[in-house]
Order: structure tokens, then sequence, then C-alpha cells
């Protein structure tokens, strides 16, 4: 009898949520696929050898699966994502990543959400997986419209650092806002976005006394 | 009697890997004879972490074909995984066998020495499918204990030739070792991708180190190279144990934490040297060993001082030292600002010659002090072995036997470069 084995890998397109003219939330029924809020994914097009990593945006208890993506333009896989329909196939590994929330300070700690650009995907997935969750997501963008989806945050706990628009929260950068603030010693700090917004606000974060016990950190570029 | 070769490229794992092969083609009634010996079958085991392995690799496979007219040629390794097409265009080369079926090479030759060809991909996956080693050149053998890694450094390639983390089960790692203890090896090596990483059924790393070590039996355990990433003071408990050797592989890669964030590391300079600091207060004479990258894109002179100051400070014996090369699929290569090879090479030449210093200081450290060699070279004058620090010495007694034990007092130092040798006189 012929043996033969199911790939399970493959995902159909369930939706393509278009957020500003280079960003994009693909989506795919979420399956068997568990994960853990912050963990990523290993996305590629179907028979393509190409493959990048992307945080997953979804809570873990959705039923879809997603991803935020950030086209490069001079990219290889992000313009051909941004040309995806619902009912295309996609492979995906993973979950992969420790990047996530301590359990055991999930109850205990505040939560300092700091992003840059599209790394507030795994905040998302955080914030949907865990409502009850006393955070403060800051948010590192360029212009107003790089806000993704923030009608997902309550305002008095999201805030917008825009460093080239008047409109946010805060004019100027992360960095620039995170300065100005104190912080609670039970502060844990997660960030995810760029290496140079991480360094910095790494250094930033030890001047105030918080050291790398505090902070956890997941290097997008 | 069909005669078959091998050769190894690359880290540990390949080596135990091939080790493991050999023990089974022996066992299957092959002769096995040295690479560059006619043989019918030549099996080349791949490595492609780097440009200059992809070279080494290729430079190999022609050999093993063109010394060979008529040889049946097999490709393996993690070679064979990142360039399948191109190595099974080439008219020279048999088989490519990708690392999953790599264990399941000797029945892929037998099915065609009796006229059954089989496509390598009809072989089973089994990553962990390797009986303990019998027949080897070394002293010491490597136990795979976990394959794989999910880390995703910006500059690695590893995640998609070896595929993602995956552990052995603790009984196949302890049967391994008791039947390589029974195979008379005196030290065996704890190797896997990522082994700090190792998780099944809820056992950690920590959980099967003690395991091994509890095994009755005069033998020695030895850490292979490890990721500096979410270790407890339980892990440092465990060198405690006499049978766990006083030294580790432990992955720097930059002294900068800038380069660090961008190459993706888990951990940040001042978590290596508390790890440094942590073992070494406990244990003074610690051996600590590492690799390093030099010219990551990106990489200015300022984040490689900071580089050479971790390297002093950290007093490593041994840096192996990696000039970045570019490798296809990963982050860094899209990253900009690659760094001239000149370059690259002026900052290899500069950490060789500061890891040499190291090298020379640490060894003197040992002077006077006694050391429990396991003989790996008889010569005609005198014999060669590795201590328990994982530092070469030299006996100038030829009546030692091969593969045992032996106490001495470090007395003097040996040679220059990558060639320095303790000089040890038996107690």
């Amino acid at each position: 009898m012929m043996d033969f084995k199911i790939d399970t890998n493959f995902y159909t397109v369930s939706q393509v949520r278009h957020l500003t003219e280079h960003a994009f939330v693909v989506q795919v029924p979420r399956r068997n696929f568990k994960f853990t809020a912050g963990q990523h994914l290993v996305l590629g097009m179907k028979d393509d050898y190409h493959t990048r990593e992307y945080s997953i945006y979804s809570g873990e208890n959705e039923e879809v699966l997603e991803v935020l993506v950030k086209e490069v333009e001079e990219g290889y896989l992000s313009p051909r994502l941004k040309q995806v329909k619902e009912g295309d196939s996609l492979e995906i590994h993973g979950p992969f990543g420790h990047f996530g929330i301590e359990e055991k300070k999930r109850d205990t700690h505040k939560h300092v959400f700091i992003a840059s650009g599209s790394g507030i995907a795994p905040f998302r997935s955080m914030v949907k997986t865990y409502p009850e969750l006393d955070y403060q997501l800051i948010h590192g963008v360029r212009t107003i419209d790089e806000g993704y989806e923030r009608e997902n945050y309550s305002t008095d706990r999201y805030v917008l650092c825009t460093s080239r628009d008047d409109n946010g929260d805060f004019k100027g950068r992360v960095t620039a806002y995170l300065h100005e603030q104190e912080f609670d010693k039970n502060t844990q700090f997660y960030l995810c976005g760029n290496s140079q917004m991480i360094f910095d606000v790494l250094e930033l974060l030890k001047n105030k006394g918080f050291g790398r016990d505090s902070v956890s950190a997941e290097v997008y570029f | 009697m069909k005669r078959v070769s091998f050769k190894t490229l690359g880290c540990r794992l390949n080596q135990y890997e091939t080790d493991s092969m050999v023990s089974e083609f022996h066992k299957a009634g092959y002769e096995i004879v040295d690479f560059g010996q006619p043989a019918d079958i030549c099996v080349v085991n791949t490595c492609t972490v780097t440009n200059q392995s992809d070279h080494k690799s290729r430079n190999i496979i022609s050999q093993a074909a063109s010394k060979n007219p008529g040889a049946m040629v097999v490709v393996t390794g993690c070679m064979a995984d990142n360039y399948k097409q191109e190595l099974e265009s080439r008219d020279k080369v048999t088989y490519v066998v990708d690392n999953s079926r790599k264990a399941s090479i000797l029945p892929l030759i037998a099915a065609h020495n009796t006229g059954e060809i089989l496509h390598p991909d009809q072989l089973p996956q089994n990553v962990f499918d390797y009986g303990a080693v019998s027949k080897s050149l070394h002293t010491r053998s490597a136990i795979k204990i976990q394959d794989g890694c999910d880390n995703f450094c910006t500059f690695c390639i590893i995640p998609k030739v070896r595929g993602r983390a995956v552990s052995r089960p603790i009984d196949e790692i302890l049967n391994n070792v008791k039947q390589t203890l029974e195979n008379g090896f005196k030290e065996i090596v704890v190797t896997g991708v990522n082994i700090g990483r190792y998780n099944y059924e809820g056992l950690t790393f920590i959980d099967v180190v003690k395991q091994i070590l509890a095994i009755p039996g005069d033998f020695r355990v030895r850490i292979s190279s490890l990721e500096p990433d979410g270790f407890s003071s339980d892990f440092f408990d465990l060198f405690e144990h006499p049978k766990l050797a006083p030294h580790l592989h432990l992955c720097l890669q930059s002294g900068s934490e800038k380069t660090l964030l961008q190459m993706r590391r888990m951990y940040n300079l001042d978590q290596y040297q508390e790890m440094v600091r942590q073992l070494r207060n406990k244990y003074p004479n610690f051996n600590i060993s590492t690799d390093i990258i030099v010219g990551f894109p990106d990489e200015s002179e300022e984040d490689f001082q900071h580089t050479l100051d971790a390297v002093a400070s950290a007093q490593f014996s041994h840096v192996h030292t990696f000039k970045y090369s570019v490798r296809k699929g990963t982050r860094a290569e899209r990253m900009e600002n690659q760094i001239p090879e000149p370059i690259k090479t002026i900052r290899s030449e500069q950490v060789r010659l500061l890891s040499e210093e190291n090298r020379l200081n640490y060894m003197r450290t040992f002077i006077g002090k006694e050391q429990r060699v396991l003989i790996e070279k008889v010569r005609e004058d005198f014999v060669e072995g590795y201590g328990e620090h994982y530092l070469p010495v030299q006996i100038a007694n030829s009546q030692l036997k091969k593969n045992t034990f032996v106490l001495v007092k470090i007395t003097g130092i040996t040679g220059e470069g990558e060639k320095l040798m303790m000089i040890g006189e038996p107690i």
C-alpha cells in the first residue's frame, strides 16, 4: 500500500487587510497551530525557497492566524506577499522564539511594550491573548497612519509617538518620550523593532535603573 | 569486499554522524579506507556554514570523483541541503542525501549494490537514527542529543539546513552513551546544534547531563559548543561533578552590544560576562573558549575594539575566528554596509594574535598543577593527549598506551602559536 503524508504546512489565505500603502495583514485559519503570544513564524510563498520570519499578530485563542507585513520596496518576499489574495496558498512553519510575557510576572508586574513600526505585532498578540493585562504600549512611527489598527488598544494604554507628524500623542521618537517618563520598580519592559531603537532604549532604561532582567527584546530590522 | 572512504567537513556533530556511519559500514562488512586511498564508495559529509566551507566541500567532492573514477560518490551534510539541485546536476555525484536522511546512507548503498536504485528522498527521515560509535580515529566520541535551531541569528544558515530544534529521547541518549562506553571510549562529548535548548518531555539540558554523569564507570564528559543563554546557577553546579570536564566553548560572536543585537543573539555582553564571572569565581582555572565573527555588516572600528576588549577581558584559551561570509537566505545577506574582505582579514589576524597571547598566559597558570590526561597519540619518544581542561599535553614516555588516563604534573610549555602544548610528567 502506498505510504503518503499530507503536508500540513500549507495554509489558505482567508483575508488580506491593507492598512496603509505599504503595510498589510495576512490572515489564514489557525487550524491546530499552537503558539505563545510573542512568538514568530516562518512564512513563504508556495514552492518558493525564500522565507521570512514574522511575529504573530493575532491572539493565541483566535480562530485565525495573522501576521503584519511591512513592504520592503526593494525586498523579495514582502512585495510578493502584498499581491496575495484570498484562496492563495502559503507555507508556514513554527512557532519559533522565546519572546513573550513571563507567566510568573503576568499578574504581578506592569508591562511596558515599546515598538517601532511593524514591531507592534507581538504586542497586539499579547493584548488580544491577555485582555486583563496591565500594560502600556508605546509605538514609534513616522506618521499617524502607521499607528496600525490602534483601535485595538484602549486610548489610556496606547501612546503613538510620531517623528514626522504632529497628529500623534507625542511628537518625536519613542526614546524622547521615554526619557520624560518615570516607571514603577516592578515594571517589565518588552522591546520590538529595529536594532538601533532597541539599542537606544536599552541604554535609556539602564540609566533609569532597569537592567536586562527587566527587559526582553525582539529585534526587527 | 567493497572499500569505502569518508571525509567530514565542519562541526563536531558532522564528525559524530560520520563516525557513526563508519561504525555501521564496518559492522556491515565494508572495508574502511582513508580518504585519498582508492575506494569504491566515497562519502563526503559537507559543511556550508561559511563561503570557505562551501569552497572546501566542493573541492573535496571533486577530489573524491577525480581520484576514484567509477566510484560511487555520495554527498551529504549541510551543503547537500543548501545546494541540493546544483549537486544533483553534477555528473560525478551519484547521490545527494540531505541531513535528515543521512543515517540511511548504508541501506541506500546496499540497495545500489544489489541493483536497486532508490532516490534518496525515499529514505526515512530520522536525525537521531545513529548507533553508538565503535570504530573511529578519535579517542573521544560525541553523543548527539539534539538537532536543529530555532534562534534565527541573522548571519546563520543552520536553521535552514538542519531544520527546527528537536531533542533526542533521553532513553536513546543514555543507551547511546552506555554502548559507546562499552565500545571502549573514555571520553564523550555531548553535542548537537543548540544543546542548551534541549527539551524532551519536560527534561532540560541540565537533566540530560546529570543523567549521563550518573552512569557508572571511569569516563569523562565534555560539553561541546554552547549558546550562552538561559542558564541558572544549577548549570554551574554541574561542574562540581568530577566526571564533567571544566571547559565550555561559549559562543560570544561579538563584544559589541550593537552588533550582538544586529546578529539577533539571545544575550548581551553583560550577561555573557556574568556567566564567565560566575564560572571563574566558582572554578578559578575554568577553561572558556569561544567563536568570534569579524566583519559582520556595519561593524565599525569601535564595535571591533569592543570585541578585542571582550576577548582580552574573558581570557579565552582559544578563539575560533570566522570572517563573516554572506549566506544566501539569511537576514544579514540583506543588510547594508557589508565589510570589505581586506578589513575582515586584518581584524581576524588581530583576534588571532590576541587569542594566542591569552592561550599562552592561560597555559602558564597550569605549571606545577596536575592534569589527568587521556592519551590520544603515541609517537616514538612521547605521547600526546588532552587534560580535563581541554589543553594539549605532551609526555616524554612512549610506554603509555592510547586511550588510557594518566595523571601528570605540568612542568612547562612547548611550541608556539596554534601549536602550543603543555609538557607533563607522570606522577
